[in-house]
């Protein structure tokens, strides 16, 4: 596995966030994949996506969150509130579900209560859930809103111009993504879907220019490579809720299987999952990361979003699809249950999961649930295609 | 789903039960004992609510009105709406062939009157792939509806979005389960920004197309105007009762609220709710004249002010526990109006709405104003502290009616208010205010059984020092 994203991705300030720090570089931490965060690398601020995948307890987050919700966001609480996240300038709560958009309450009042976890900048972006009309045009407002209080709040400028160039190199980590994304299709295998999976998460994580440094060194090597990977390993679509640590996929790969792609609030979706450089920047933001969205958050367009995954499964040719969500996400949980029936008359096999987040899964009981799955799929010989 | 209730329709049901429970007035008292014999589950629902009298006669007749317009929807030529309890149904009215059922008032119903309440279907909507932490109010009717054992649903239409995530997600995989179309208003975090209005009305103008294109019915104006009057009355009258509560003792009695709001989320903007309030201020009026209680025992030892929404899963026995210790029930999130003429909202322009019927434009922002402002598209949906917002409302609430304390009661199924409830009973408690946070749902008993639930409350009220 490449060490530079395995060291991003298994360390909350891993060496490219103390290395930026140490230059006197400013970073922002955001909740949720609705933040653009070509706005920050045009302000010369490093984004990085919020996490908590250190958190093993959550006896702080528990003072603020009730017990019915969802472990994720308590889990970022949980590291906040121990002073895991003090090297934050600033951070953007948005309102993906409402227990994310309850963090805005939490981290405040654990602000009150615990001196020093609350960054000196915090924020909340209200993103609608509509993708269109009325809703596209309050997003985009709410976007020149927020570049206001960055330049207010940062001492910076952010340009047009500065946009333009920032959305253009995210668009090239994006198309050299997509590149990694159809080596994972290939047979025989060439990458596993954790070692995919840690590079496409490291890139949440990292200065943009080295992430695209060491990505297209990545790509260039995997694409070299001569592998005898088992022809027989089955291969798995993974969806569901945010999934930002790789032990999930592991532990799916440690049964025989292999993950080939994945729709779990990372990644791209196909190779025209890019912002458009011919508009004006914030209205091709806005399109990008607002209408193109495939949240459930997003309600009334279930149809659309169960035809693009159950296109990408055919494309990827996976042989069987993991839905998980995280217990009290309802949003996905509710979700899977409509797409286990669409896979169920589309003929592809999939397996619903619930589970805790990140390093709060319980392994044992997933990993025989896997396994079972996986021993169905061989035995069955289903190829959807 | 236990085979036998697979045998009824839920809406045949209700509407039996109420157009049947109805004629009880006629009754002696003899007579009610002897028919309650037969019908445990439903007497610790039916007894206090027939004690409150003549409104009590008037909200079975509404409720049986109500379903059975349901039950012969289809035979009628109507198509029916599937909606939610905060959205308020007066605009369905506005159309001629257009009829609302309202879920977490039908899932309430199971649960105050069934022995099991509605757990089948809740557990129903598990087996064909809802979430099982979704929330209890939806899951319980939805689950009828989707098993085929209520009215056919033609179109789904809510005001949930950015207020109640969970709500929005039962109504849209109920709309994707049937395969009939889904339209759901947004909210943004803020309420009184001239942008947030802005939103509101385009998101309403909206819904009223979706309603136009899939009833091809046009709206009628001066129907929509005698429905938006008529709402109007409902608004001044259950504010007028909000009004009287601030007095000691209180004078409303505290079921009153349960009725008022079942009838409001299923019939606002129709001529018997209208009666049924005229009724209740009646009795409220002429117990003030009196000085007296709306407590069966006359004698007011606390009053409590519920922040959320009360519990059902055991018949009224909150209530009866209410009444049993001398609590006024002091009403709850789904009480009250955000009309410019309520006396809370007195002070706080542009939080509250105003009724303008000057032509079908003013109605319909009228509409969205108003939805915008139901208690929990009002209340909950930006940050807890912000102005005009949870805190806000309770503390100014709880100031107004007196209350000594505040009682949390939800579902665990609420990721909202479950993600700040404890921020909320912090600041609460630091305002003065005793603040109890309830663990079991609403509208599940097998969460937490009302026994425990009572002895929780007794030992809450004994510890606090508040009996």
């Amino acid at each position: 596995m490449n060490n530079v994203f395995l060291e991003a991705a298994t360390n909350l300030e891993n060496a490219s966030i103390k290395k930026w720090k140490e230059k006197g570089g400013k970073i922002v931490g955001y909740t949720c994949s609705f933040l653009p965060v070509e706005i920050f690398y045009a302000a010369d601020i490093l984004p990085i996506r919020l996490r908590g995948i250190d958190a093993h307890s959550m006896e702080i987050s528990d003072s603020y969150y009730g017990p019915f919700v969802c472990s994720f966001p308590k889990a970022v609480i949980q590291l906040a509130g121990s002073g895991k996240y003090d090297f934050l300038d600033g951070v953007v709560i948005s309102n993906g579900c409402d227990t994310l958009r309850r963090m805005n309450d939490c981290w405040r009042k654990m602000g009150e209560d615990i001196k020093g976890t609350l960054p000196s900048w915090f924020y909340y972006l209200d993103v609608p859930h509509k993708p269109d009309g009325h809703a596209f045009d309050w997003y985009v407002n709410q976007l020149k809103k927020l570049i206001k209080a960055i330049e207010q709040q940062f001492d910076v400028h952010i340009s047009d111009d500065k946009l333009k160039k920032a959305i253009n190199t995210q668009n090239a980590v994006r198309r050299i993504i997509w590149e990694l994304e159809k080596l994972r299709r290939e047979t025989p295998l060439k990458i596993t879907g954790s070692e995919a999976y840690s590079a496409i998460i490291a890139g949440t994580l990292m200065p943009v220019d080295e992430y695209k440094k060491h990505l297209i060194e990545f790509v260039s090597e995997i694409r070299s490579r001569i592998t005898d990977f088992a022809i027989d390993k089955k291969k798995v679509f993974l969806g569901g809720s945010i999934c930002d640590d790789f032990e999930l996929v592991s532990l799916i790969e440690a049964s025989d299987a292999v993950v080939v792609g994945e729709n779990v609030c990372f990644g791209i979706r196909n190779e025209k999952d890019r912002v458009d450089e011919n508009e004006n920047p914030i209205k091709a933001l806005s399109m990008k990361y607002l209408s193109a969205s495939v949240c459930p958050r997003m309600m009334g367009w279930y149809k659309d979003r169960a035809a693009m995954i159950i296109d990408r499964v055919r494309k990827i040719k996976a042989d069987g699809v993991i839905l998980q969500n995280i217990r009290f996400c309802d949003l996905h949980g509710t979700e899977n249950g409509l797409l286990e029936r669409d896979f169920d008359k589309n003929n592809i096999p999939s397996l619903r999961i619930e589970r805790e987040y990140g390093p709060l899964t319980e392994t044992g009981r997933l990993k025989m649930r896997v396994d079972a799955f996986i021993e169905q799929l061989k035995s069955a010989g289903i190829n959807p295609q | 789903m236990r085979p036998e209730l697979k045998e009824y329709n839920l809406d045949w049901l209700f509407a039996s039960t109420f157009s049947v429970a109805k004629n009880l007035g006629k009754s002696s008292p003899d007579e009610l004992e002897y028919v309650y014999k037969y019908i445990p589950y439903v007497r610790p629902l039916l007894k206090p609510v027939l004690e409150t009298g003549k409104p009590a006669l008037t909200f079975l007749d509404l409720f049986g009105d109500y379903y059975t317009d349901i039950v012969n929807a289809k035979e009628n030529g109507k198509k029916v709406v599937m909606t939610t309890f905060c959205f308020d149904p007066c605009i369905f009215y506005a159309v001629e062939n257009l009829l609302p059922v309202t879920l977490e008032i039908g899932t309430a119903l199971t649960s105050l009157a069934w022995k099991r309440g509605s757990t089948d279907f809740m557990d129903y909507c598990t087996e064909i792939g809802f979430s099982e932490t979704g929330c209890s109010s939806q899951r319980g009717a939805m689950g009828a509806y989707l098993a085929g054992l209520g009215a056919q649903i033609d179109l789904v239409a809510l005001n949930m979005g950015g207020v109640c995530d969970t709500n929005a997600n039962a109504y849209n995989f109920a709309a994707q389960y049937l395969d009939v179309p889904y339209y759901g208003l947004d909210y943004p975090s803020e309420l009184t920004s001239d942008e947030a209005r802005e939103y509101h009305h385009k998101d309403y103008r909206n819904l009223v197309r979706f309603i136009e294109e899939h009833t091809n019915c046009q709206f009628d104006i001066d129907r929509l105007r005698d429905v938006l009057e008529e709402k109007r009355k409902q608004d001044d009258l259950m504010n007028e009762i909000e009004d009287m509560q601030r007095l000691v003792p209180n004078p409303v009695p505290g079921i009153y609220h349960i009725m008022i709001y079942a009838a409001r989320y299923t019939y606002s903007g129709k001529k018997k709710f209208t009666k049924m309030l005229e009724e209740m201020v009646e009795i409220v009026r002429e117990n003030v004249k009196k000085g007296l209680s709306g407590l069966r025992n006359g004698v007011e030892k606390n009053r409590s002010f519920l922040v959320y929404i009360d519990n059902y899963s055991y018949g009224v026995a909150l209530y009866e526990w209410f009444e049993k210790k001398g609590i006024s029930h002091l009403g709850n999130i789904l009480s009250r109006t955000f009309a410019e003429t309520a006396p809370y909202t007195t002070g706080i322009p542009g939080t509250a709405y105003r009724i303008d019927t000057t032509n079908f434009d003013t109605m319909i922002d009228t509409l969205a104003d108003i939805n915008a402002r139901m208690p929990m598209t009002r209340t909950i949906r930006g940050s807890y502290d912000a102005p005009n917002m949870w805190l806000d409302d309770t503390l100014s609430l709880a100031k107004i009616y007196g209350a000594d304390s505040c009682i949390y009661l939800g579902t665990p199924g609420c990721r909202n208010t479950w993600s700040n409830i404890k921020l909320l009973a912090r600041d609460l408690e630091s305002f003065g205010y005793p603040t109890f946070i309830a663990y079991g749902d609403s509208f599940d008993s097998r969460v937490e059984t009302w026994e425990t639930s009572e002895m929780r409350f007794e030992e809450f009220y004994k510890i606090r020092g508040l009996l």
